[in-house]
């Protein structure tokens, strides 16, 4: 008897310490808030996307394709698309170049370098904020600092929030402003950089610009893919400034797409068709990487591949 | 090859999972009333049929309930205050509360009514056909006693009763629309002072006048309230007494035919934004609540109010120096209808995911009917419903608060449609806010008028399909 228990002990504490078994172990704390709060609501979200569903009510009324129909016919749904792709394609390559020129700057040796980087990285921190869209809300007010700056300086007052054409801007401005992530990334592709490249380089008589363009960027390239990706995806899915600072006004100028979505959803009770918005928004983001990818091979550089 | 298909495959799984940021909104929100659970988890344990008499439950079980409302800060302040008072009487209710502005609110109810999870005692206004569902009707505790309604005529109760006669809630109070102003500004721009019976036209010629003379706004933007006054009460206003109204009685479809009628109204907006005299978009967004309005801010010299507001502006207008009035709504023509309408302008409601729906309904008809309470409240929610508290409160009231009681008074001696309906369908905050986008599409030059109205008249028409 007592060799059977042992060998059930043996064979617990073998099966205990799999590597296999250990794995799922720590990653099911994970595995279960992924599963619960993401998994299955994505799945729920499909379904409902082709019901007539609201949060109040509960019934789903399957309606098939309709909910997808009737969004190409919605005009607040065409000019958010609009301006997010506006929005986008503004603020990434703007916040991109922004974080890659001050990690460039960064990387000189010198004692106060860790310092900037946590100063620069700030913003980055307190971005996804309410309290920073309202302070920006104020900033960009008809009586905020950057109107009275303007008018000190002699320029008439700008309307940022009242005018169609400029309201985006402030928002943009401030996903620029939160550059403090890619930069971090930035600067630790550039420390990757072998430095006898650059010395090669300098002996071969090569100016800065030269090493900036055929050093620095060829082998910061994957780099900036993964940058490029990931801001794109999440400049996508901004919610919070065009709720705070704009609510999506004026005449829907800065009715970003999340924004559209959670109205649907939550104001106009309509999850169904949020759901449907949803979806539609996954298919248009993952085109959108994808063409990133397919176009990475001519000027993603890959040692590998070297 | 390989290397790229994971990456790939990682982009994907990155979109996906934060587009579920997104979906998983709800969930987040049940987890959160999950978390309140243990509290009501011990609360449950009291029988849930306490046997009670007066308003206070017999039983000596703790009971937990949750409450929440909408409203500005003062509203917050003393609601809070009168709940202190129930605790002190009631030792054992423990009342848990959370306040919001109207529009988080709404968010709010939203997900809980989705979870089944409605706090017990919860306000409602004149959205409220919404969550029928959720709404325990007070009935069977006015017939046992626990509610009491002896001193609330049947006019004021009949404001929050459905079609059937059900009674859902008891009202916080009457209320009616009214302008606020300044009339010192007025005077100051030379403008010609609202009378009893100004028009639309006066109205925009005193604003414009004030914007020329003074460089404010003559008219301080009405939020979202534009759309009662231009939709609602400005169709109400035309043709014969009770003859157009923007939905029709029973919410079930339009009640004026022709879209041109609300063209006037567009187009005066437009011009006055055009003018300045009315704030555009961006100014409007600054404007998130009655405290920081243009008017209290002493950037306009007029805004729209539900009555029960005057107060509040009042007072701290007269820390500033300034003495508000109030003036009846503009008219479509001077011997026209007023459109003005005594009605509830909130209600409390029992939920019927309530664990202590009796204790709820005890509650309410504390916060309806006792004096003390109320003396705290300050008739902040509109001129209560019961007669000895009105009666008490009068004797008591401040000079904003008797502009208010004088107004509810002349409001209520117009004459008004023998039946009317301020309630708003499933679907209007839709038509209300691409109503706004409209008027900003007119100032641009975008749309017309004319176009601008049969775009809402679209839009209110396709609730109903």
């Amino acid at each position: 008897m007592g060799d059977m228990k042992k060998t059930k002990a043996d064979t617990l504490s073998s099966f205990l310490n799999n590597d296999n078994v250990v794995g799922h172990v720590f990653a099911a704390p994970f595995i279960f808030g992924f599963v619960c709060f993401s998994f299955i609501p994505i799945c729920m979200s499909l379904y409902y996307a082709f019901t007539d569903y609201s949060l109040g009510s509960k019934m789903a009324v399957f309606v098939g394709l309709e909910n997808f129909f009737k969004l190409f016919k919605d005009e607040v749904f065409l000019k958010s698309i609009n301006k997010t792709l506006q929005y986008v394609f503004i603020a990434v390559p703007f916040k991109l170049t922004f974080a890659l020129l001050v990690a460039f700057l960064l990387t000189r040796k010198s004692k106060m370098v860790t310092f900037y980087r946590s100063l620069y990285y700030v913003p980055s921190l307190v971005g996804g904020s309410v309290a920073v869209a309202l302070v920006w809300k104020q900033l960009f007010a008809r009586k905020g600092l950057f109107n009275s700056v303007l008018v000190n300086m002699g320029f008439e007052k700008i309307n940022w929030f009242g005018s169609e054409a400029l309201a985006i801007y402030p928002l943009i401005l401030m996903a620029v402003w939160q550059f403090g992530s890619s930069m971090i990334i930035f600067a630790a592709g550039l420390k990757e950089i072998p430095t006898t490249y650059y010395e090669a380089s300098e002996i071969d008589g090569a100016n800065g610009f030269q090493r900036f363009f055929k050093i620095t960027l060829p082998c910061l390239s994957p780099i900036i893919l993964y940058n490029l990706i990931m801001q794109t995806i999440s400049a996508f899915m901004t919610f919070t400034q065009a709720f705070v600072i704009t609510g999506g006004g004026p005449n829907n100028a800065t009715m970003l797409y999340a924004l559209n979505v959670y109205n649907q959803a939550f104001k106009y009770n309509n999850m169904g068709y949020a759901c449907a918005m949803s979806w539609v928004m996954l298919v248009v983001m993952s085109l959108i990487t994808l063409v990133i990818f397919r176009t990475s091979k001519f000027w993603v550089f890959s040692e590998s591949e070297g | 090859m390989k290397k790229k298909l994971v990456s790939l495959l990682m982009a994907m799984a990155m979109i996906t999972g934060s587009l579920a940021g997104c979906g998983s909104q709800a969930e987040n929100a049940t987890a959160d009333t999950q978390t309140d659970a243990p509290a009501d988890a011990n609360a449950a344990e009291a029988p849930a049929q306490t046997e009670t008499k007066e308003e206070a439950p017999a039983s000596d079980e703790p009971i937990t309930l949750r409450m929440a409302w909408w409203g500005s800060q003062d509203r917050h302040d003393k609601t809070i205050a009168a709940i202190e008072l129930y605790e002190s009487l009631n030792p054992n209710v423990t009342i848990e509360y959370e306040y919001y502005s109207f529009d988080d609110y709404f968010t709010k109810l939203k997900t809980l009514v989705a979870s089944d999870e409605v706090w017990d005692v919860f306000q409602l206004g004149g959205n409220f056909p919404m969550y029928l569902d959720k709404i325990c009707p007070l009935d069977e505790y006015i017939a046992s006693g626990v509610v009491d309604v002896s001193k609330i005529s049947e006019a004021n109760l009949k404001t929050t009763r459905e079609t059937d006669g059900t009674q859902l809630g008891l009202t916080n109070g009457i209320n009616t629309y009214g302008i606020a102003y300044d009339p010192a500004m007025f005077e100051e721009a030379g403008a010609e002072l609202p009378k009893e019976d100004w028009t639309w036209e006066d109205y925009q010629k005193a604003a414009d006048t004030i914007t020329e003379k003074l460089g404010i706004f003559g008219s301080s933007t009405f939020l979202t309230s534009d759309f009662i006054a231009g939709c609602s009460t400005y169709i109400g206003q035309q043709g014969d007494l009770g003859q157009y109204s923007f939905f029709n009685l029973d919410l079930t479809g339009m009640g004026f035919d022709d879209p041109q009628m609300l063209t006037p109204f567009i187009q005066m907006r437009a011009d006055m934004i055009k003018k300045g005299s009315y704030p555009d978009a961006g100014a409007s967004a600054e404007v998130t609540n009655i405290e920081n309005d243009f008017l209290v801010t002493g950037e306009a010299a007029m805004t729209w109010v539900a009555v029960n507001q005057f107060p509040t502006i009042y007072n701290v207008c007269a820390d500033q120096g300034r003495e508000l009035a109030l003036a009846p709504l503009p008219k479509v023509t001077a011997g026209g209808n007023s459109g003005a309408l005594i009605q509830s302008s909130q209600m409390l409601c029992v939920s019927q995911d309530s664990e202590h729906k009796e204790a709820a309904a005890a509650f309410i008809s504390w916060f309806e009917n006792d004096i003390d309470c109320n003396n705290i409240l300050q008739a902040e929610r509109g001129i209560p419903a019961n007669e000895d508290v009105r009666a008490a409160l009068s004797a008591s009231a401040t000079k904003g608060q008797q502009i208010m009681y004088d107004y509810v008074d002349s409001v209520s001696k117009n004459p008004t449609p023998k039946e009317y309906n301020v309630l708003s369908p499933d679907g209007q905050d839709q038509v209300q806010d691409n109503y706004l986008n409209y008027i900003q599409q007119v100032v641009s030059g975008e749309i017309t008028a004319a176009e601008a109205a049969e775009k809402t008249y679209a839009d209110a028409e396709a609730i109903f399909k």
